[in-house]
């Protein structure tokens, strides 16, 4: 099951006109999911940059349904929508919440563990700028190690929470991890989400310039880094099935940590431990 | 129509039946879980073609709920004190959106201190939220209300809420007349208004500026302003239909000659009617209104029934601190330059406290005594 990456759709469901900022991550993540997930899909969003971006007065970005919804209920809201749509008989259609990382992992999280253990039939995504950029790029559960945020000079310090980790103890059908430098992968991660009947997750690495201090046109390139130094693995859970969908080729993680300016004030020891870590994780030694 | 013996509770669960509700949010709290479990128990045994969603929390289940309205389906919920004030803030959203859910709220005490027993706390403190709210006197009042929700809430698109109390009203036996299926069908015809559709596509909750908000909360509360109308419409139609007996907006009992009123909403009015009949005994010209609708506040009819009385006992199971009894204040408010009568707010009630013929006769008596002029008291300390 995957897409033709050649022959995508033409119709640009979402992102034209959005009023984000240039080289916003998050709008970019949603360009490419609405090129699989097509037009009979609602899409529901709780407080966040992509919340407020997709609509002002009249004027709409998406050319789906999509519904701002408050902060801590998108999964939700999607269950009802699901559910309404079942006692209508209508069956084609993707139902999507689409949150930011405060949005999914904190604020959001009860309703969004709960729709899991529900095994609801809806894909929930968490597009991560590992920070609450809507209010102003605050430190979250989401925010790595010593990165330095608006209300955290210092720079974090304890761990991201493993959201891939808590979302697979659920047993869901679809967990899958994807960024936005990697298009094909991303894109043929929501084509099997759309196939299953219960509950998919998928958390999109999505950087925001604001927030990390890189600029706008490094929106990509940074995202890419992050994967390539093994920092951001890509995989899947499919029913259980664990598979890596792509091989990184182990940058240094220097390289993705001194492209930002939130981690300016990393230490060389710092660094190392992060370093270190990576190479632990894929067996790479110390 | 037939007659049967049942619990508040299940006057809610068999008006939101009756009424075909496809989606149920529900989470689970005291005294309202009762009239849940008999919806879950419809379904289950197939007598109710609804989705029933077992969400983690109050906040999920009214958000759900509001999903699938958003989506075109008759939606319902049930909660009441902690629950409706952890879902309150999808509450004034609901009424934002304009969906017409019909919400059960089984009205209890709030914490702190900790109490699982009646009053109207809960309710009162939703009062600014842009939700109908209807009161019950009794578990006939709890079906009729919950069926004439529907149509009001789907005629407005704006939610209702339909105030039950705990225990005294969700755990009692009455009697209960049950309107036919088929002519409940015929009163609530379901149109779909889907916001969320695919073959239409719109934004939901788009960012609105400062040159259009105002606007918006103009729309919304002519709604309500439109429900003072509607309201007793649709209780004139019900009781044509069903040979039933609802009120609409209040009801005036022993009015026409009274100099003395008592005011009241819920389980009390029905305490209140027994002392009003054994004043009248002794040759008191005492009356009773009961208030039914308390949001929109109908400030018209209760200024045009108390415009001759001379007394004003207002029965308040809430208190807002610092202020007094929010019906109290509401009936002040609105007869402020009407006349010249004494309105005085009695609390009492308050987390199952006594509010029996006794507390109301003496609240009664507060009002005549000359040194308590507009004042709240407590009854019952
Ligand atoms: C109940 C509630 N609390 C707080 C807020 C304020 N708020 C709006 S968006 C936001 C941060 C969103 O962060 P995230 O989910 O990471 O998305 P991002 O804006 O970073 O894309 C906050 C704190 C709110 N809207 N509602």
């Amino acid at each position: 099951m995957t897409i033709d990456f050649k022959n995508l759709p033409k119709q640009e469901l979402f992102g034209q006109g959005n009023v984000g900022c240039k080289g916003c991550g998050a709008a970019i993540a949603g360009r490419q999911a609405m090129k699989v997930l097509g037009e009979r899909t609602i899409i529901t969003i709780p407080a966040s940059c992509m919340a407020t971006l997709g609509g002002n007065n009249t004027k709409t970005t998406w050319k789906t349904p999509f519904y701002h919804t408050l902060f801590e209920c998108a999964p939700a809201i999607s269950s009802g929508v699901r559910a309404a749509l079942e006692i209508q008989g209508i069956k084609d259609v993707n139902v999507v919440s689409w949150g930011g990382d405060a949005g999914s992992a904190d604020i959001g999280f009860q309703s969004l563990t709960g729709a899991a253990e529900r095994q609801e039939h809806i894909i929930h995504v968490l597009y991560d700028n590992e920070m609450y950029m809507n209010t102003g790029g605050q430190t979250g559960s989401q925010t790595p190690l010593y990165a330095i945020t608006s209300n955290g000079a210092l720079g974090k310090k304890v761990h991201k929470k493993n959201m891939l980790a808590i979302m697979e103890a659920h047993g869901i059908d679809y967990v899958a991890s994807a960024n936005i430098a990697y298009p094909e992968d991303l894109m043929n991660k929501f084509k099997k989400a759309a196939s299953k009947k219960g509950f998919s997750y998928i958390h999109i690495l999505a950087p925001c310039h604001r927030g990390w201090g890189i600029k706008p046109e490094e929106t990509i390139e940074v995202a890419r880094k992050a994967v390539e130094c093994g920092m951001w693995e890509l995989f899947e859970v499919d029913e259980g099935k664990r598979t890596r969908t792509y091989e990184p080729s182990f940058i240094p993680v220097a390289d993705y940590l001194k492209a930002q300016g939130r981690f300016k004030n990393l230490t060389a020891e710092q660094t190392a431990e992060l370093q270190k870590s990576v190479n632990k994780y894929y067996g790479k030694g110390e | 129509m037939n007659k049967v013996l049942i619990t508040g509770s299940e006057a809610a669960a068999l008006g939101a039946k009756l009424a075909k509700i496809e989606v149920l949010g529900y989470y689970p709290i005291t005294p309202a879980f009762p009239a849940m479990e008999r919806l879950s128990k419809y379904i289950e045994d197939g007598e109710l073609n609804c989705k029933f969603i077992r969400v983690e929390s109050d906040h999920s289940a009214l958000a759900s709920v509001l999903g699938g309205s958003l989506a075109g389906a008759r939606s319902y919920t049930v909660t009441n004190s902690q629950g409706l004030l952890l879902m309150t803030e999808v509450v004034y959203h609901a009424a934002g959106l304009r969906q017409p859910i019909v919400m059960g709220v089984a009205n209890r005490a709030l914490s702190a201190p900790h109490s699982r027993f009646p009053e109207h706390g809960d309710a009162v403190s939703q009062g600014a939220t842009g939700w109908i709210q209807l009161f019950s006197e009794n578990n006939q009042d709890v079906l009729d209300n919950t069926i004439q929700a529907f149509r009001v809430a789907e005629e407005l698109r704006t939610p209702v809420m339909v105030n039950y109390e705990g225990y005294l009203q969700s755990h009692t036996l009455e009697e209960v007349f049950v309107p036919d299926q088929g002519k409940v069908d015929a009163f609530l015809p379901l149109k779909r208004m889907p916001a969320l559709d695919v073959t239409n596509p719109r934004g939901v909750n788009t960012v609105a500026g400062p040159d259009v908000y105002t606007d918006y909360k103009y729309i919304q509360n002519a709604a309500m302003e439109q429900a003072l109308e509607l309201i007793p419409k649709v209780a004139a139609d019900y009781n044509r239909e069903f040979g039933a007996n609802s009120c609409g907006l209040i009801e005036g009992y022993m009015m026409d000659d009274a100099e003395h009123a008592i005011v009241a909403m819920g389980s009390i009015v029905g305490t209140a009617r027994l002392l009003v009949d054994e004043l009248r005994k002794q040759g008191k010209k005492i009356g009773l209104v009961k208030v039914k609708t308390w949001r929109p506040f109908p400030a018209q009819a209760v200024n045009q029934i108390l415009k001759n009385v001379k007394y004003v006992t207002v029965l308040d199971k809430n208190i807002v601190f610092g202020v007094g009894g929010a019906l109290a204040t509401d009936i002040k408010a609105n007869l402020y330059g009407q006349g010249s009568m004494v309105i005085n707010g009695a609390i009492l009630g308050l987390g199952g406290g006594k509010c029996g013929v006794k507390e109301i006769k003496e609240a009664v008596d507060h009002t005549e005594s000359s040194e308590n002029k507009n004042r709240s008291e407590w009854i019952g300390l």
